[in-house]
């Protein structure tokens, strides 16, 4: 089971411009369906889907909106984190560009079954030329009744990586600096304005109304025993044709980045993008899926003219400088990494720096505040672990 | 009487519902470092040094942020805990400078105290150093931004106790720093009062008093174990 179309479905066949175009591809029938469900209905039907979030971290999305649903207030937020900020990253904006009424309508069935009366879409800003198509969207469905008693907003980034990350983007709506909370209180209990609020990626909030439509037990069919229903891909690096794939949840890395992307002479394919994990050619026929590598779907390919080394520098720099600065593991760790990497690069690196990159590593996964700094070593001891050689190599003397 | 129980470093032990599990384990005598921590103010959870190991729990988890729940097993001071301490420790030296010998605060520096406390050896993790020049020229404070370790307690304290924000951050990732309005030094005629707040709960010498003629060091002499 290798390609199948649930979220890209509609992707090239509407007009991202145009809502009737839509509405004739069942456009806004599981908004309608959903509302005359009961909330746990919808809820129910989520959970037997087994949808977990897509955004990396892979939540049950189910039992988030559930926790959402039972926190007492009042006032509750849905929120749909188009901050695609992961390196290697761009099914985010393909589907905002092909089809921005399925997230519109996955928001809106979110915003009834959570009990929200706002929405937000955050949006990073290098993607701001997609805000008049997005804006188009939300007021083209205002004006056809589908979003009465739900206001959608549209809130744009500055420009940092870390407000990807659920509570920083909290942080940066409320309009303060960009930095993660400590958690709990989850956002599902206290989230946007202490509020409980309920925050998703684009690609799972398109995979709701489909859910809604046709049932969790349809969508349960697809995929693996942890991993359900499909996953949007974005291949790219050293392949022959880059692009946007959505296949079946474990389907092999191989049939993606070999048969379909065309990539040939592999060395390495990193999952996940920066604070992915990075396997090398032997591993290919691994699953894709949850319980193996996912990430939010990036896949970078290097082939054999690439080095480790070179590769491994630029993510530690990368993440170095987008930490928010906030926690020491992550701020005074990713300084000394890109550091430690940069002499190893020269070939001026010191034997005993392997050992404490090691522990280093140990110590930001383990004590990090958010997700940056617990994830962000995994290039270096993934490297360590595949391509021990090319860190010996660059050790002074040597 | 307390309503929640734990395990605590394998002795049962019972704590009131809202409790941290910092403040339940310093109720029960047990000690965990802390930098950043400051009571009865919200937490800041920045500075990691309290992490414990909760069992179910894939990372360590700050226990002055983490309220307690019902049959928590708890361990604050394995050496799984014990080695992050050290090398958490070892970051915050890392960019610190080496001038403990001439600093005024070296007889009560808290980072010296921790460090000391957790018996952190020859730092493993050398970085550049931060530098930024010394502000003195106000008469109530002097700030060394080049011994800051980002711990918040100013930024903090200034807003929750004094109702004021002196102090904000600015910058991010390493070059992440602790700004006076936007970001210029303190200088002669600033607003600031001589409240002392900030320079009371400054855990390093980045913060201090300007030193008065005939004034001593404070704090007792500090031996350095090892």
């Amino acid at each position: 089971m290798p390609q199948a179309k649930i979220v890209l479905k509609n992707c090239g066949i509407i007009d991202p411009k145009d809502i009737n175009t839509y509405r004739t591809k069942d456009g806004f029938k599981a908004l309608d369906k959903a509302r005359g469900m009961t909330a746990a209905g919808v809820i129910n039907e989520i959970k037997t889907s087994g949808l977990r979030g897509r955004g990396g971290a892979g939540f049950p999305c189910g039992v988030k909106w559930e926790g959402a649903r039972n926190s007492p207030g009042d006032e509750k937020y849905v929120i749909c984190n188009a901050d695609e900020g992961e390196v290697g990253t761009f099914k985010d904006r393909y589907i905002i560009q092909n089809d921005p009424f399925s997230l519109v309508e996955g928001l809106a069935i979110a915003g009834y079954t959570v009990g929200a009366r706002q929405g937000y879409i955050y949006l990073r800003a290098e993607y701001s030329y997609l805000l008049g198509l997005l804006r188009g969207a939300i007021d083209q469905a205002q004006e056809a009744g589908y979003l009465d008693g739900f206001n959608i907003a549209i809130r744009l980034g500055a420009g940092a990586y870390i407000c990807g990350e659920e509570s920083a983007l909290m942080e940066s709506i409320e309009g303060k600096r960009g930095e993660s909370r400590y958690r709990p209180p989850f956002p599902t209990v206290a989230g946007l304005w202490q509020k409980p609020t309920t925050i998703n990626n684009v690609e799972t909030l398109m995979n709701v109304a489909q859910i809604v439509l046709n049932g969790g037990g349809w969508y349960a069919q697809m995929g693996t025993e942890r991993s359900k229903g499909t996953k949007v891909f974005s291949v790219s690096g050293d392949v022959a044709r880059p692009g946007v794939y959505e296949m079946v949840l474990g389907s092999p890395l191989r049939e993606l980045v070999e048969g379909l992307a065309g990539a040939k002479d592999i060395k390495m394919i990193q999952i996940g993008g920066a604070t992915g994990r990075i396997i090398p050619y032997d591993m290919i026929d691994t699953p894709l899926a949850f319980e193996s590598y996912l990430g939010a779907g990036a896949i970078t390919v290097y082939n054999k003219s690439r080095d480790v080394l070179d590769i491994v520098g630029r993510t530690m720099e990368f993440l170095a400088e987008e930490s928010c600065g906030k926690c020491t593991p992550c701020r005074q760790g990713m300084e000394w990494m890109v550091e430690v990497l940069g002499r190893f690069h020269r070939g001026e690196g010191l034997a005993r720096d392997i050992g404490y990159m090691e522990v280093l590593a140990d110590t930001m996964a383990l004590s990090s505040l958010c997700g940056l700094g617990q994830a962000a070593p995994f290039a270096v001891v993934d490297t360590l672990k595949y391509f021990r050689s090319d860190y010996e190599k660059g050790i002074s003397g040597k | 009487m307390g309503d929640i129980t734990l395990t605590m470093n394998g002795a049962a032990i019972s704590g009131r519902e809202g409790m941290t599990i910092l403040e339940v384990a310093r109720e029960n005598g047990i000690d965990i470092p802390t930098l950043c921590y400051l009571k009865e103010l919200t937490p800041i959870g920045a500075c990691r040094l309290c992490v414990v190991e909760v069992e179910g729990s894939r990372m360590l988890v700050g226990s002055c942020h983490t309220p307690i729940a019902p049959g928590m097993v708890i361990q604050t001071h394995s050496p799984k805990v014990l080695e992050v301490r050290r090398v958490l420790i070892e970051l915050m030296m890392a960019s610190h400078p080496d001038s403990c010998i001439v600093c005024e605060a070296a007889n009560c520096c808290e980072l010296r105290m921790r460090a000391t406390d957790l018996e952190v050896g020859l730092p493993r993790f050398r970085t550049r150093l931060r530098y930024f020049p010394l502000e003195d020229e106000n008469s109530n404070i002097i700030r060394d931004m080049s011994k800051c370790i980002l711990c918040r307690r100013c930024v903090t304290a200034c807003y929750n106790t004094e109702g004021k924000k002196m102090f904000s951050l600015a910058y991010r990732g390493f070059e992440s720093k602790v700004i006076y309005d936007l970001d210029k030094p303190v200088g002669s005629d600033e607003t600031c009062r001589d409240c002392d707040t900030c320079i009371s709960l400054c855990p390093t010498g980045a913060l201090r008093q300007p030193i008065k003629f005939g004034q001593r060091k404070k704090g007792p002499v500090l031996y350095v174990k090892g």
